[in-house]
């Protein structure tokens, strides 16, 4: 055999270099099929996240037909099944909302059944139609000329990080709109560079409002997009919600960026606490660390979720027993929550007691709404500490409204909330209630911020519709006035 | 066995000679030395941040920096080491004294080869080592998706050290292979634009430019791409289990042997009737 090799190694080398170089044309073809795989696997989680979260794009733009006709294939993909479909999203959305399904929806992606949407995916890449496809960096590749992914001959990573240098720069010169251009310049090189998304949300949405007062209504102006009245500094905020989903959609498997949104922006500055949960559910349903959940439940309990959260805080009790916050957070907590539910549940029989027309029936239900405002006056003498004190004291203002005696609960409550900081809002919307029940006269403060949301809440650049609807609504309050 | 030790015990010495032979070449050391600095330096890069904001915007500045200057200095040692083996050894003459010995050419350009791959691997591992240390200092835990990043960086460099061998066979100085290497690290990442080309060709449909349009065709099929190797950036920063990366990995690592195969194969039928 030796002999052989020594007596014909040039003619074996050149077959070598000829089987080589066919391989090489074999792979090249292979590894093409499976970026351009790849390309359209980033795609179609983008959007499908986008179909998931943020379905606000009313004009159905290329991305959402184009993903339609994906959605239409994958009901004939053969691992997935109709089981796997949840509702209100389509199959690949469905998919692509657990991120343990991400093979399966790579499999789908590769597949030879999606090998003409693979094609059109990369042509409507090439004519830069698909707003998701923008920055994936080999559909960008794609569409040729001088474009980010050719320059800085692949070390754009590198380029981004000098960038965001320089954003730091500016930031500390106080030079927030400079900071927010580069910014963006930033993430088109890196679209990976997910600390550049959750730092230029808190830049953003923090540091650039801190100095500013908020907007007064008359400067405010309409934004249709979110359907609110925004003036400089509420933008801010928006512009953190806008960079932060951004993120999200280039890398929809971090955690770190639907926990910035939910909590950071929503909870914090916001106050929208369905939204808060809506992101932080997403956050824990991605690899995550161990606090992510406790915002989940806080915000889930400010959102009126009493069940989920508490729910939650067992869950996180018997998951971790040995930590700190098991041991000494989460029994107070619980507890919180196990008290509210009962209250909840009082007002409800009460209510139902009360347009109840069979006597007995009425009887019956205002014994068990005794018994539930019982077990939560005892839950929150248990958990005595100021919250359940403000409680108690709420209880006690509810208890004399019942009788009639509308000046003591109100004063009761008055007392309440100052002694209580946590519920402030909440006694201070109770007062106005039992005021506007009993007839008393509502005081200027009070008058405005019932009509803070109708009449005051006018600003330029608002629909015909939405304003007569805050006109009317405003009439409607102020004729409880009288 | 003996079979083995007669085809390969040959080799294996010159590899291990010409590993100990390029080592100690100071241009070498030089660049090593460079590299190392950038990887240790980009250790300070956090005192250009704002030390307030307590972010992991430092760890990735050390991780891009590190891979793009273990990718920068690694291609320079390949190009220069894959350069200079051969012809340094027919400007001293060595080669005459080897080839007179009862070794084949094809073993003693596997030999070559061997030991440059040996030299290329220290100096990779020295890097990445260095670079592990930093990152394990700074974030406590191993950065196992760098072990990844450093070893698809070595299957792009065996690509280059082939063809730039291949160029250096037929070379009497290294000058001419080096600047070889350098055309070839280049435009093997820029072969992603004769699909461009391809493209904007066909668009006149006269004669010659569809010929323009077929040879960039041909070639983008043929030439190796070493953009397919860019995914060593998005590892080290990414997450883990992306499936993608995962399936990509293997073929890269094949597409990156059947291409240094080419190469090897090419050297040896430059070599084969080189006068010595």
């Amino acid at each position: 055999m030796l002999d052989f090799i020594k007596k014909y190694q040039t003619a074996l080398m050149a077959g070598v270099l000829l089987f080589s170089l066919g391989a090489g044309v074999l792979l090249n073809n292979q590894l093409r099929h499976l970026r351009e795989s790849e390309a359209f696997y980033r795609w179609l989680l983008a959007a499908a996240v986008n179909e998931r979260l943020f379905q606000e794009n009313e004009d159905p733009s290329e991305d959402a037909l184009f993903f339609a006709r994906c959605t239409a294939l994958a009901e004939k993909f053969p691992s997935f099944s109709p089981s796997d479909k949840v509702d209100g999203l389509s199959m690949i959305g469905s998919i692509a909302k657990n991120y343990e399904n991400d093979k399966r929806l790579w499999f789908f992606a590769e597949s030879d059944l999606a090998k003409e949407e693979r094609a059109e995916f990369l042509q409507l890449a090439k004519k830069q139609k698909l707003q998701f496809a923008t920055d994936i960096e080999y559909a960008e590749a794609q569409a040729g000329g001088v474009n980010i992914f050719n320059l800085f001959f692949g070390f754009r990573k590198v380029a981004a990080n000098l960038v965001w240098l320089e954003v730091d720069r500016y930031w500390h010169q106080g030079n927030v709109y400079r900071m927010q251009t580069l910014m963006r310049t930033c993430v088109a090189l890196d679209p990976q560079f997910v600390e550049a998304y959750l730092v230029g949300a808190w830049h953003l949405s923090y540091n650039a409002t801190a100095q500013m007062q908020d907007t007064p209504w008359p400067q405010r102006e309409w934004n249709a997009k979110y359907g609110q009245c925004l003036g400089e500094k509420e933008r801010f905020y928006y512009y953190g919600v806008d960079f932060l989903r951004e993120g999200i959609r280039r890398n929809p498997r971090n955690y770190k960026l639907y926990f910035d949104l939910g909590f950071g922006i929503y909870k914090q500055k916001l106050e929208d606490y369905p939204n808060a949960v809506k992101y932080l559910s997403e956050a824990i349903r991605l690899p995550h660390d161990r606090w992510v959940p406790r915002q989940l439940f806080l915000c889930q309990e400010l959102n009126g979720q009493y069940g989920d959260a508490l729910e939650g805080w067992k869950d996180y009790v018997e998951r971790y027993p040995g930590s700190m916050t098991a041991v000494e957070v989460a029994p107070r907590f619980i507890m919180r929550n196990e008290g509210m539910l009962y209250e909840k549940e009082a007002r409800t029989l009460r209510k139902k007691a009360k347009e109840s027309t069979d006597p007995a029936e009425a009887e019956e239900l205002r014994a068990q709404a005794e018994n539930y405002w019982k077990k939560a006056r005892d839950t929150w003498n248990a958990l005595d500490d100021p919250y359940g004190e403000g409680r108690k004291l709420m209880m006690d203002a509810l208890d004399l409204r019942e009788e009639g005696r509308y000046l003591e609960a109100i004063a009761t409550l008055d007392k309440a909330r100052w002694d209580t900081g946590a519920l402030f809002e909440e006694f201070s919307s109770l007062i106005m209630e039992i005021k506007l029940e009993a007839h008393i006269p509502l005081s200027v403060s009070e008058k405005k911020a019932l009509l803070r949301e109708s009449e005051v809440g006018l600003c330029s650049g608002m629909p015909d519709e939405e304003r007569q609807r805050r006109l009317k609504s405003a009439e409607s309050i102020e004729s409880t006035f009288q | 066995m003996t079979f083995l030790s007669s085809v390969f015990g040959g080799p294996w010495c010159i590899a291990v000679y010409t590993y100990r032979e390029g080592i100690r070449r100071k241009l070498l050391i030089g660049f090593l030395i460079l590299s190392l600095f950038v990887i240790f330096g980009s250790s300070f890069i956090s005192s250009f941040l704002d030390p307030s904001a307590e972010t992991d915007i430092d760890l990735k500045l050390i991780k891009d920096i590190c891979v793009t200057a273990i990718a920068i200095f690694g291609a320079l040692i390949t190009v220069y080491i894959s350069a200079s083996v051969v012809p340094a050894e027919m400007e001293t003459k060595v080669i005459y004294t080897v080839l007179s010995k009862p070794v084949r050419r094809v073993q003693y350009l596997l030999g070559k080869f061997l030991g440059i791959q040996l030299i290329i691997l220290v100096n990779l591992l020295l890097m990445g080592g260095l670079f592990f240390i930093a990152l394990y200092m700074r974030q406590g835990i191993m950065p196992t998706l760098l072990l990844w990043s450093i070893f698809l960086t070595y299957f792009e460099f065996l690509i280059i050290s082939a063809f730039t061998f291949a160029v250096s066979c037929a070379a009497t100085s290294p000058l001419v292979p080096t600047l070889g290497g350098l055309f070839i690290y280049i435009t093997a990442n820029l072969t992603e634009y004769l699909k461009d080309v391809e493209h904007r060709a066909g668009q006149t449909g006269q004669f010659f430019d569809n010929l323009i349009g077929k040879i960039a065709s041909a070639l983008y099929s043929i030439l190796p791409n070493l953009q397919n190797f860019s995914i060593k950036m998005q590892i080290v920063n990414g997450q883990p289990n992306d499936p993608p990366t995962d399936v990509l990995i293997p073929w890269l690592v094949l597409y990156s042997l059947v291409y240094a195969l080419a190469g090897f194969a090419c050297a040896y039928l430059v070599f084969r009737r080189k006068e010595v």
